[in-house]
């Protein structure tokens, strides 16, 4: 069964910390996304490999990898899939970060504190 | 009788008695020739009636024109009316009895000076007129040395009084023997307050049995050996002073003394201190990052489960789940303040009192997890639930563990495990701290705790961490060692006497 052939889901949701996915999660399926979180890279890598998503959300910091670092490993499998960062690490106009948008690594980047408005606006521009 | 410098004038008229007179003044003028001091013969009418070759050699005169002439015409006026010679040689006469002992400088011409002590001798004789024997020894070299070692003694004395640190000389048992001007003026106590009384005396009570431990062992040491004692000086409070005691040793190697040189610390501990700010304030910049993460994942989930709350229409049940996700978050948050707050208080002006390293540790860890989780970093940690406590200043001894972990921290930048462990070794706490990470060159092991040794590039690097987890480590009289491999991890073991 290749990740092709599965019914494509909303959204991936990268990050290490519950309180951050029961968030995503709660804001994302009110809103009527399909959304799967993990906690790790090592476990997205892996949710990307089994399954289609439209765009994926990551923390900047995962226990195993860096989210940036991440982001190029997913750019390789899905190059076409919006990636998002969300995080407490930069901020908006970091140097890492501008660097990060203009290399197209990730598509946009939302600061933790957010706005549940800030994720789903993200979610409706690219609908 | 050319050859013959001493000379006689009243053999002169004795020609009766034959060969044996002959004989005797033979004897007589070779005696007065060996005799390696001046000699001359002075009669009534202050005239030399006989002189020996040593004076003749001396003062460049020949026999002729010494014989019969007058003191005044033998001896320069200056040295005359100088050394008073003349009363002096009248008053033997007329007492009869030896004058003391006089020195007197003598040039002669085209000679350089020569000072020479001499003494007048009444000559009693029946028979001949009456003669007093003017005997003058050159004590030039004696002079010269005794002048040499007063100046030493001078010069020695000002080396002690002028030095900035305090040098002072004990007996074997601790009494004070002298103390410099520098002891008075940091004391406030004068010489002669001091003198006689015990070193310990004039310490921090603290110390009191330290001090007489060391002079015991003083008495068998053949080394010097060093302790930081506070002084209490006549006003204001103790003085923080890092002391040297030497022994003083006699021809047979016996201790008769010791000499203790002090120096004052108080501008080194300010310096310390003001170090140890400014360093701990470049932990907490290093810290930063890990710390705004943490801080802002809590911060995220509060504004949007306030956000949730604000949304009509919800289940009681999600609404109490949002309250209690915002009440978690918000003491999550506030921990880590928390922890932030202990680690940027003060150090200085704290006292020694009995600390709990686990809890030490555990504070510190908790604090640097942040920075750990950032880097991607596990941390292993090995903390006994019973340790005896040490001796120590709770925040200072944080500071050593902040710097070492986030060095270890720095060490990992692709992540890797942090192992800290805390263990009993007989009456040692054993505390080491060990990553995987890239290592230390060998040759770089050696300045590791120097001050302002680093690898890391400018604006990065905590280079003054290790040099001060060092001095606060002495501080609390443990040690610190490394052990590392390049490219496998270093190891930082540190050991602190238990109480």
């Amino acid at each position: 069964m290749t990740a092709s052939s599965q019914p494509l889901l909303d959204c991936l949701i990268v990050d290490d910390e519950p309180g951050i996915a029961w968030v995503m999660e709660h804001l994302l399926l009110t809103g009527g996304y399909t959304a799967v979180s993990v906690p790790t890279g090592m476990a997205a890598l892996a949710a990307l490999r089994q399954q289609r998503f439209r765009l994926a959300f990551l923390d900047a910091k995962l226990p195993d990898i860096d989210g940036l670092q991440l982001a190029q490993q997913l750019r390789e499998l899905e190059p076409a899939m919006p990636i998002i960062l969300v995080s407490g690490y930069y901020y908006p106009d970091d140097p890492a970060i501008l660097r990060a948008l203009e290399s197209d690594t990730i598509s946009h980047f939302i600061a933790k504190p957010f706005t549940n408005g800030d994720i789903l606006a993200v979610l409706a521009g690219l609908a | 009788m050319s050859g013959q410098a001493s000379q006689s004038h009243g053999a002169q008229e004795s020609g009766s008695r034959g060969g044996d007179q002959e004989q005797y003044k033979q004897l007589y003028d070779m005696l007065l020739n060996a005799i390696p001091s001046s000699v001359l013969l002075i009669d009534s009418k202050l005239r030399v009636t006989s002189v020996n070759r040593n004076f003749l050699t001396r003062s460049q005169r020949s026999l002729s024109d010494t014989i019969g002439c007058t003191l005044a015409e033998v001896f320069p006026s200056v040295i005359l009316e100088r050394t008073d010679i003349k009363r002096r040689i009248l008053e033997v006469f007329k007492s009869n009895k030896p004058s003391s002992g006089q020195r007197m400088a003598y040039r002669a011409p085209g000679m350089p000076f020569r000072t020479y002590y001499y003494r007048i001798f009444p000559i009693v004789s029946g028979t001949r007129e009456e003669q007093v024997m003017l005997l003058m020894e050159d004590v030039t070299e004696q002079v010269r040395l005794s002048e040499e070692m007063r100046r030493m003694e001078c010069h020695l004395a000002s080396v002690v009084e002028s030095a900035s640190d305090l040098v002072l000389s004990l007996d074997t048992e601790g009494r004070i023997l002298t103390w410099n001007t520098a002891a008075e003026k940091l004391s406030g106590f004068a010489f002669s307050r001091v003198k006689g009384q015990f070193f310990f005396e004039f310490c921090h009570s603290a110390a009191h049995s330290d001090i007489k431990n060391l002079f015991h062992r003083m008495r068998r040491s053949a080394r010097p050996l060093t302790a930081e004692w506070e002084l209490m000086p006549e006003k204001g409070s103790e003085i923080p002073v890092a002391w040297v005691f030497s022994p003083m040793k006699d021809d047979d190697a016996l201790t008769v003394g010791i000499v203790a040189v002090g120096r004052d610390l108080t501008e080194q501990r300010k310096l310390e201190a003001e170090q140890r700010r400014s360093q701990k304030l470049a932990a907490l910049g290093v810290m930063a990052g890990g710390i705004a993460h943490e801080i802002r994942n809590p911060l995220a989930v509060c504004s949007s489960a306030a956000q949730f709350l604000m949304e009509d229409g919800l289940a009681a049940e999600f609404r109490t789940e949002c309250a209690e996700k915002i009440q978690a978050s918000l003491q999550k948050a506030s921990s880590i303040i928390e922890n932030l707050l202990r680690f940027s208080r003060p150090s200085d002006k704290q006292k020694m009192a009995p600390v709990a390293l686990a809890t030490v540790l555990s504070e510190t860890i908790t604090l640097a997890a942040n920075q750990a989780k950032v880097h991607k970093i596990k941390i292993i940690c090995q903390l006994p639930e019973r340790c005896p406590p040490v001796s120590g200043v709770f925040s200072l001894l944080q500071q050593v563990f902040m710097n070492l972990l986030l060095n270890a921290i720095n060490a990992m930048p692709e992540g890797g495990e942090l192992h800290i462990t805390l263990e009993q070794q007989g009456g040692e706490a054993r505390i080491s701290i060990k990553d995987t990470g890239t290592g230390i060159a060998e040759d770089a092991l050696d300045k590791i705790f120097d001050p302002f040794h680093t690898t890391s590039p400018v604006g990065q690097g905590v280079g003054l961490g290790l040099s001060l987890c060092y001095s606060i480590v002495k501080q609390h009289l443990g040690s610190i060692s490394v052990d590392s491999q390049p490219g496998q991890g270093t190891t930082f073991t540190v050991s602190l006497p238990l109480l």
